[in-house]
């Protein structure tokens, strides 16, 4: 059995038009969150965390 | 407060008439045997070209618009023309289109029958209208339903004598109903019967009633068109100096590298639709997001404007 290793962080490559970036700016600029990164952790934490049906 | 008359008709079998129904104004369709269907069109008195379009009052309403719902404009004007007071049966219909000659011709046979297309374009036309302005209607008293396999189907209806639907005209309308030419169909119970058409102005009372509604930069008027000239001809000839302007085009995507912890990334494989997207994760992830979004921040129907006015 190996010693257990560290899962490395991984990245995932999202594609957003220029019409999907402005809606995440205002939705950034009504505070939910301080950048578009961030906001789209926190759409990933809310679903993770509703969990059910996708 | 009472209302004070304007006037006060019976439409006859096989007949419409055009009314102008000035702002302000009640408009009453009334069941005067009960169970006839009416088929109903609705102008913008002074511009026709603005007209009463069932396919955005279905996606705002439902596929049966009814008491405290607005019958819509067409994109881009999308003004709410005008609002239904009162309805005392409930039961109207933005699914099915107006009966026409061609129905009757090919599925029953008929070389002359009753029919709200050509009952819509004979009344329009005392306005100047052509057969080829009758829009789709918007079917009182008109029982349908959708089946589970996706079809669409007529079923009897049971207004009574008496029942009526009330529409107040939030702009000055030409304001068109019939009586649907259908006999033969299960739409108004395979009789064809009078309706009373009455008008009134509005009390005081019923205008402040009305919700408001948003006025929006996004509602065009022509002088806003690139091409705000009605066409008067009918053959279709290329512009040779058209320059397409589309809006927002060309449509460009940005890479966001979204760094996920460990914890995150198994949340993510868990969440993903892996069925719908496969093995791209950013697709997947973009559905993620912007499901979220909807579920967050999105205030109508998917697909549907909002009518949270802003004022």
């Amino acid at each position: 059995m190996p010693p257990e290793q560290e899962t490395p962080n991984r990245t995932i490559r999202l594609s957003l038009n220029q019409q999907q970036l402005e809606l995440l700016d205002r939705t950034v600029e009504r505070g939910p969150a301080t950048s578009r990164k961030e906001l789209v952790l926190l759409a990933l934490s809310d679903a993770i965390a509703q969990g059910g049906a996708k | 407060m009472t209302r004070t008359l304007v006037s006060d008709d019976i439409l006859e079998p096989g007949t419409g008439k055009a009314f102008e129904l000035i702002k302000g104004q009640v408009m009453r369709i009334e069941q005067v045997k009960g169970g006839q269907c009416v088929d109903f069109n609705a102008y913008n008195l002074h511009d026709y070209k603005e007209f009463m379009h069932c396919g955005r009052t279905r996606t705002v309403h439902g596929f049966n618009p009814s008491e405290g719902d607005f019958l819509w404009s067409q994109p881009p004007r999308e003004n709410a023309l005008m609002y239904i007071l009162r309805d005392t049966y409930g039961r109207n219909d933005v699914l099915f289109p107006r009966c026409s000659a061609y129905l009757y011709e090919s599925a029953y046979g008929f070389h002359d029958h009753t029919n709200c297309n050509d009952i819509q374009a004979e009344a329009q036309r005392e306005y100047g209208l052509t057969p080829d302005d009758v829009h789709d209607s918007f079917n009182l008293f008109m029982c349908t339903e959708v089946t589970q396999d996706g079809s669409a189907t007529i079923t009897r209806q049971a207004s009574k004598a008496g029942d009526y639907v009330e529409f107040l005209a939030l702009m000055d309308v030409l304001a068109i109903p019939n009586v649907c030419g259908a006999d033969i169909m299960r739409t108004s119970n395979f009789a064809l019967k009078p309706v009373q058409i009455t008008i009134w102005e509005a009390t005081d009372e019923e205008l402040a009633a009305v919700p408001k509604v948003p006025v929006l930069r996004s509602q065009r008027t022509p002088d806003q068109f690139r091409n705000s000239q009605i066409k008067a001809t009918r053959e279709l000839i290329r512009d040779p100096g058209y320059v397409p302007q589309f809006t927002n085009v060309p449509i460009v995507e940005t890479v966001l590298d979204i760094p996920l912890t460990p914890e995150l990334a198994k949340g993510f494989d868990q969440r993903a639709d892996r069925g719908l997207y496969g093995d791209d994760d950013g697709a997947a992830l973009r559905d993620i997001l912007f499901t979220w979004w909807e579920q967050k921040f999105l205030n109508a129907a998917s697909g549907a404007p909002s009518l949270q006015s802003t004022d």
